[in-house]
């Protein structure tokens, strides 16, 4: 089949979506999509069109089990949700919970020497959404700001590409519960961006950076060290 | 939680942000994002895939996938629950291609590359959750989309909501209303193409519109 004519292409992506096109036809649709920006266009118009149509189907909430697996595949050290979750269950469940604690108490005074050449847990991150502050499209957009949990690294992105003058750029600022803020560096308006760790003060977890922002500033960043330009997007840093 | 289809754009806003922070390492949010979407996802999942413990395994599967694909999702691109919904809907699709590949292969081999699957639907059907039909007028609660489904002929509707909230092939479409397969074809390629253009004329109009007033 000839998947380059428009008309073919996009009646192949409806059936696609619908869910009618199936068997090898489908397969085949399936291999060709991926170096086919065009097909890929037309499968996304098709699922915008159609998806809203499940809107219809009556909720149906999986049972509990299903959360859990996912968390056991995900991440298969105990979490803290987890803990959090048991707090609610009867006395019986938490007993569970309390017995797999204490099975694994054993087996790490069993194998402590092999967990003392392992590398120390890897912390959660700490993740800081900057809401837009003023008018206009930032003002509903958002940036996420993402710090290691050691605090070593911090990765910041927008959530929609953000729209600036061809003479402007983004400056990420730490700023302290007092005092001037700190610049932690430029930052991209349209994908991630990961500040290097020496600017990145060593307090910022520990109640030396209350919040971060973002201001528009002119290519360099400011050049007096503290915000000139307006701040669009800010956000509270809670641990 | 209930989706209703005016609260989809709405939604997406929180759901972004969300995927945005799971596609960061944040826990918690995805958490949240499953307690808002797997209500609805699940439901979408059992229409086409009927065996509830194949359906939950899938949702798994899902969740497992989004978590590790939350970073590259854009949300300037497509809405989050119709992506995420395209996601768990192919994975349906794939799955009943599974379970007819597992006790016989290509004994049903066809003239026709479009459809060969499962074997008997019917008996997949005998039950009492909501039909097609009556949920395409539920969703037709979207505005545009409804007064375009309204356009089309019964037969174009129902061929289009058997395929689209049952995952049924042409075939099983054809078996399901005797008819020949070869007419369903046609209705649902031709269902989906005025679909499209009602769709487009839609907002075409809407675009005018708000020309004149500007």
């Amino acid at each position: 089949m000839d998947y380059g004519r428009p008309s073919l292409a996009d009646a192949l992506a409806a059936e696609y979506v619908a869910g009618s096109l199936r068997g090898p036809a489908r397969r085949r649709f399936e291999a060709l999509l991926p170096g086919h920006p065009a097909l890929q266009a037309a499968v996304r118009d098709w699922q915008a069109r159609l998806m809203p149509l499940t809107a219809a189907l009556p909720p149906e909430p999986p049972p509990p089990e299903v959360w859990r697996k996912i968390e056991t595949r995900l991440w298969p050290q105990p979490s803290a949700s987890l803990a959090d979750a048991a707090d609610g269950l009867p006395w019986w469940r938490r007993l569970g919970v309390w017995r797999g604690l204490s099975a694994f108490a054993t087996i790490a005074a069993v194998g402590f020497a092999v967990l003392l050449a392992s590398p120390a847990p890897v912390l959660p991150p700490v993740v800081i959404v900057l809401q837009g502050t003023g008018e206009g499209q930032a003002a509903t957009s958002s940036f996420v700001a993402s710090v290691s949990g050691d605090g070593r690294a911090l990765v910041t992105r927008p959530l929609v590409q953000v729209a600036l003058e061809s003479d402007r750029v983004l400056e990420l600022w730490s700023v302290p519960p007092a005092g001037n803020p700190h610049s932690l560096g430029l930052i991209s308006a349209s994908g991630l961006t990961v500040l290097p760790r020496d600017r990145l003060p060593e307090t910022l977890l520990r109640g030396g950076t209350a919040a971060l922002a973002v201001s528009v500033e002119p290519p360099g960043g400011s050049p007096t060290g503290v915000p000139t330009g307006p701040v669009v997007f800010a956000g509270k840093v809670v641990l | 939680m209930k989706t209703d289809p005016q609260d989809w754009p709405e939604r997406s806003r929180e759901l972004s942000q969300l995927l945005a922070r799971a596609g960061l390492g944040d826990r918690t949010a995805f958490a949240r994002f499953y307690e808002l979407t797997s209500g609805h996802l699940y439901a979408v999942v059992l229409r086409i895939q009927r065996d509830r413990a194949g359906a939950e395994d899938l949702l798994q599967e899902v969740y497992v996938s989004v978590w590790k694909a939350a970073a590259s999702f854009d949300a300037a691109r497509s809405q989050p629950l119709t992506w995420l919904t395209s996601i768990a809907r192919n994975r349906a699709i794939d799955s009943l291609r599974r379970q007819q590949a597992q006790p016989q292969t290509d004994s049903l081999s066809r003239v026709d590359d479009g459809d060969d699957e499962r074997p008997d639907p019917t008996e997949a059907l005998v039950d009492d959750a909501p039909g097609p039909l009556a949920l395409l007028s539920r969703a037709s609660d979207a505005r545009e989309l409804s007064s375009c489904m309204e356009r089309l002929t019964p037969v174009q509707r129902q061929s289009v909501a058997l395929a689209f909230f049952d995952g049924l092939s042409h075939a099983e479409v054809a078996e399901q209303l005797h008819e020949p397969l070869g007419t369903v074809k046609s209705w649902v390629r031709r269902a989906l193409m005025s679909l499209k253009s009602c769709l487009e004329r839609g907002v075409l109009r809407d675009a005018t519109r708000h020309e004149s007033e500007a």
